[in-house]
């Protein structure tokens, strides 16, 4: 299951293990501080701070309940943080500035500024009352205020960039699980984000559609597409992130290169936690 | 005996004015068709504000839904055409009336927007979560999202249901003969007064109504399959 013959564009950075940038020019895509969550009395992250840079994957590991998925949603502000900051290429997506003052982001500034960040979700999400091509035309349409026949254009070139250019007529109630995963991720190309967000996105799909999945996922990492993927797919986070993040209750427990999360890894829980799945 | 019979059950007295009829159920269809605009863009409203995050906002769509809901229809539209062109006089210092087409629109339209809006209601809380976040994720504002992703799977998912409310209605617009709307069953009874012949006109009356829901309710029923079909594989 596991594509050995995966290979890396060179120019991408590889960061060390302190998570610093090797090439100053080379500003964070994406930068959280200090992430805080809370759910009413429960505190679901509790101070996660980390850089993602152009180009490359980042994927986040834990158990459930670590709060990997929230920390996800909060990139995006899907979830509200209860404190601390998100910036997406500098810019902060979580507060603005009023005269020196901090404000919350209006949720119109909040949505311009999500359409640099594509999601994928578990449960794919399509519209279900709308064509595969439909459903990756619409945002272009409506939000970046395309004209429709060049819509039309990206859109089949997003499909047929996953294999499904064949598809673009179907609704969504006549595709395969993995199909419409695959849907879901042009969708998410169709804005031309510059970086994807993955929440889980095999977690629903069965082994053989899990890797069609994966597939496509390879061929964006290998693209140098700014990736960060949730996922239980070790055998993915091994081969494709160029760092991986060991989240747990909460907190980041051990954070850098897969070769040491999986290889050499220093926490004794993230061992612990390897060695559950890698049988 | 017999003949007394047949004669009473002879519907050609119903054929003869046909013209009048026919004219009499026209205005119970403009009736409908004005009723059902009414309902439906005030249905849409107050289901819009049950569904807010405002809590004052919830509760007057609540209070507009249960008053209408509970209100008979007769009632309504005779409290409409008599009694509200009093209250606004009074209001006004002007002398007004309503045109009895207008109150029976207004009176089934009110009406019937307390049905719809529970209909909708339930349309828009079915929507998953999970569109309405993925619409967010690509940076679609909340207008957008209503008009594109929620309300075109709410109508398709109500509309069977939809579809019996607007049968009601239909039926309902027969009262309108109370206020001497010209419908239907206002002709039938103004021949009646004339011919002395209730039994053909008032079966034959029926019979319109009854072959007019029936085949319109199972045309409809037929196609929204057919377009449900599409999405609901």
């Amino acid at each position: 299951m596991i594509n050995h013959s995966f290979e890396r564009r060179s120019f991408r950075v590889p960061t060390t293990a302190q998570g610093a940038a090797v090439n100053a020019a080379d500003a964070p895509n994406i930068r959280v501080v200090d992430l805080h969550k809370r759910f009413g009395a429960l505190e679901v992250l509790r101070g996660v701070s980390f850089e993602v840079h152009r180009g490359n994957v980042l994927s986040m590991i834990g158990a459930s309940g670590s709060g990997k998925s929230t920390l996800l949603r909060c990139i995006n502000h899907l979830e509200t943080p209860t404190s601390g900051d998100v910036l997406i290429e500098g810019r902060s997506l979580v507060y603005r500035d009023a005269d020196g003052k901090r404000a919350p982001r209006s949720l119109a500034e909040i949505n311009r500024m999500r359409r640099e960040l594509g999601m994928v979700f578990q449960q794919f999400n399509l519209w279900p009352h709308m064509t595969a091509l439909g459903n990756v035309i619409e945002a272009p349409i409506r939000v970046r205020r395309m004209a429709r026949k060049e819509a039309v254009e990206l859109g089949e070139e997003c499909l047929r960039r996953v294999h499904l250019g064949e598809k673009s007529h179907e609704y969504p109630a006549r595709l395969s699980g993995g199909q419409q995963q695959r849907v879901a991720i042009a969708r998410a190309l169709a804005m031309q984000p510059k970086a994807m967000l993955f929440d889980e996105p095999t977690s629903s799909l069965d082994p053989e559609l899990t890797e069609e999945v994966l597939g496509v996922m390879r061929e964006l990492a290998r693209d140098g597409t700014t990736m960060i993927v949730v996922t239980h797919e070790m055998g993915f986070a091994r081969e494709v992130s160029d760092r991986v993040m060991f989240l747990n209750d909460g907190l980041i427990e051990e954070e850098g290169p897969p070769q040491q999360i999986f290889g050499a890894a220093r926490s004794p829980r993230l061992r612990q936690f390897i060695s559950k799945y890698l049988h | 005996m017999s003949d007394a019979l047949r004669q009473s059950l002879d519907l050609s007295v119903f054929w003869e004015y046909r013209a009048v009829l026919l004219h009499g159920l026209a205005v119970n269809f403009y009736v409908f068709a004005a009723s059902a605009v009414v309902a439906l863009g005030i249905g849409l409203g107050a289901a819009l504000l049950r569904v807010s995050r405002l809590a004052p906002v919830r509760w007057i769509g609540t209070v507009h839904v249960e008053i209408f809901r509970n209100a008979p229809e007769y009632i309504m539209v005779v409290w409409v055409h008599f009694v509200l062109p009093l209250l606004l006089s009074l209001l006004l210092a002007r002398r007004l009336e309503f045109d009895p087409f207008v109150s029976s629109v207004i009176a089934l339209g009110f009406v019937y927007s307390g049905y719809f809006a529970e209909t909708f209601r339930a349309g828009i809380e079915a929507i998953p979560r999970a569109h309405i976040e993925a619409g967010r994720a690509c940076g679609m504002p909340e207008r957008l999202i209503l008009w594109r992703i929620v309300l075109p799977q709410v109508v398709r998912r109500m509309l069977p249901e939809s579809l019996n409310q607007f049968i009601s209605l239909f039926k309902a617009t027969t009262i309108v003969s109370l206020i001497a709307v010209p419908d239907l069953m206002y002709q039938v009874t103004m021949v009646t007064q004339q011919e002395m012949r209730p039994l053909p006109l008032y079966t034959g009356a029926a019979l319109v109504y009854f072959t007019v829901i029936f085949a319109a309710g199972t045309l409809l029923r037929a196609l929204s399959e057919r377009w449900r079909s599409k999405i609901y594989a």
